[in-house]
């Protein structure tokens, strides 16, 4: 993918209008490209205006083209499949972007751009972590509603219609987890004690296996757009999967995505009291502290693994960028989270265990 | 070998002085964010060239990984006495990657 080539050039952009006044059942379709969106290391996001003639959509629509080939990021869904995973929570009730046009890899979609994407109603406002969590005032309520919308996004379960592709974890979550994170961590995973021994202890901890819902293993300050301090939409589901629930509370509320607002635990908003009880409004289950505790080990593994996998990403060659570069420095900043939440731990009982 | 001099720490630092003093302020804000990725990436590298490496230690830490791997140090007691090392380790490599997020009193030696 290259900076200077329009996506939507002459060849594409009259091939991907008719493509979506067949889906949408249209006279005729008009695609105003309006640029390339900021964010994402891994997503292509093209502003683009649908103008529809006739059909179930008729009207103007400010949406988003959603595209890119396959990351160096393991855990990443195809764009078809992250367009499913955002129908089906949209289906729920969250505040998903509304996928409005899903590519079908079966039909030989992909052709038309070259990469499976999906279209999706453009949302209002700013995303930007420094942005979100810049108040005086703890941001009570939209923790809370922070909260509510995750209830919302666990009541989607396996066997739900669409999702077949997303993998069960075997033989729990939290060993499953491990295995990954090992896996993507590459040779890192014998060579940094720090590490060996942060997947040691996930294998000593781990819960035993127990329900598993639709997790959206993103979400956090940084992933999901605010205007005017109400949250518009919920964005990023390329690392979606079936999971612990309390996997995403512990995501939400780890060090790592405060941006300065250290006090404010729960992702730089509020306590962790505010978004743990608007979640106990919508999911129908407790929070259960002592996985959420185990979790935020998995999180600070987790985000080492990425860290790693965004720096092999320039150093192997294929895709040199200094940010890729920077974000493989950020390892021992990661790390001494890491060694922090297990200091708060010690003597603590986790599973029966004591750490 | 000849050394020529400056060396590359002494390059990196003087060219990372210039960009700080002269370039950054001339940047335009749409070009900001990037300028400020490489002088951070400068000042890594300058602190990675002023460190020294402890051979030895390193020298310890696969056999560190195995026996961690093995559940040597998985008794509650024992992961303590690990985290300490750790820390140690950590420490040294966040004074190269980000010394700005070093606690100015270690964890323990309260």
């Amino acid at each position: 993918m290259t900076a200077e080539a329009p996506l939507l050039d002459e060849t594409r952009l009259p091939r991907l209008e008719a493509w979506i006044a067949d889906k949408a059942g249209a006279d005729r379709v008009t695609v105003v490209d309006e640029g390339r969106l900021s964010g994402g290391a891994i997503s292509l996001n093209l502003a683009v205006t649908l103008e529809i003639e006739g059909g179930a959509f008729a009207g103007r629509h400010e949406a988003v083209l959603r595209t890119g080939s396959a990351s160096g990021v393991s855990a990443s869904l195809g764009k078809a499949e992250e367009g499913m995973v955002l129908r089906a929570a949209f289906a729920a009730g969250a505040r998903a972007p509304e996928p409005l046009f899903i590519s079908d890899p079966a039909a030989g979609d992909d052709a038309l751009l070259g990469a499976p994407f999906y279209i999706m109603r453009r949302a209002l406002g700013v995303a930007a972590g420094r942005k979100v969590v810049k108040a005086e005032q703890p941001q009570r309520e939209l923790a809370r509603e922070m909260g509510r919308q995750l209830g919302l996004i666990h009541s989607i379960k396996p066997g739900t219609a669409g999702l077949d592709f997303l993998p069960m974890p075997e033989p729990s979550p939290g060993l499953q987890c491990e295995r990954d994170y090992r896996e993507w961590m590459g040779r890192f995973a014998g060579t940094d004690p720090v590490l060996a021994y942060g997947l040691r202890w996930l294998t000593l901890y781990a819960p035993p296996a127990g329900e598993v819902v639709l997790c959206h293993r993103d979400y956090r300050t940084g992933n999901y757009m605010v205007d005017q301090g109400r949250l518009t939409a919920i964005i990023d589901w390329e690392f979606a999967g079936w999971s612990d629930p309390m996997e995403d509370l512990a995501w939400f509320c780890a060090a790592s995505w405060r941006f300065g607002q250290a006090g404010r635990e729960a992702g730089g908003l509020s306590d962790r009291a505010d978004f743990y009880s608007g979640y106990e409004e919508t999911a129908g289950r407790r929070v259960d502290q002592e996985a959420v505790a185990y979790w935020e080990t998995a999180a600070y593994l987790r985000w080492a693994a990425v860290a790693i996998q965004q720096g092999m990403r320039h150093t192997s060659g294929t895709e040199p960028s200094i940010e890729l570069a920077l974000t493989g420095r950020m390892l021992p900043e990661i790390e001494q989270d890491l060694l922090r939440h297990l200091d708060s731990l010690d003597g603590r009982t986790l599973f029966g265990r004591t750490a | 070998m000849i050394n020529d001099e400056p060396d590359a720490r002494g390059l990196v630092s003087i060219a990372l002085q210039t960009f700080r003093d002269s370039v950054l302020p001339a940047i335009p804000a749409e070009r900001r964010f990037e300028a400020l990725m490489i002088a951070n990436a400068l000042s890594i590298a300058e602190r990675e060239l002023a460190a020294k490496p402890e051979a030895a230690l390193e020298a310890q830490i696969p056999q560190l990984c195995s026996d961690i791997d093995a559940g040597t140090y998985d008794a509650p007691e024992r992961q303590a006495d690990l985290r300490k090392v750790l820390w140690e380790l950590t420490r040294a490599r966040l004074a190269i990657s980000n010394p700005r997020l070093l606690d100015p009193v270690p964890p323990g030696a309260a």
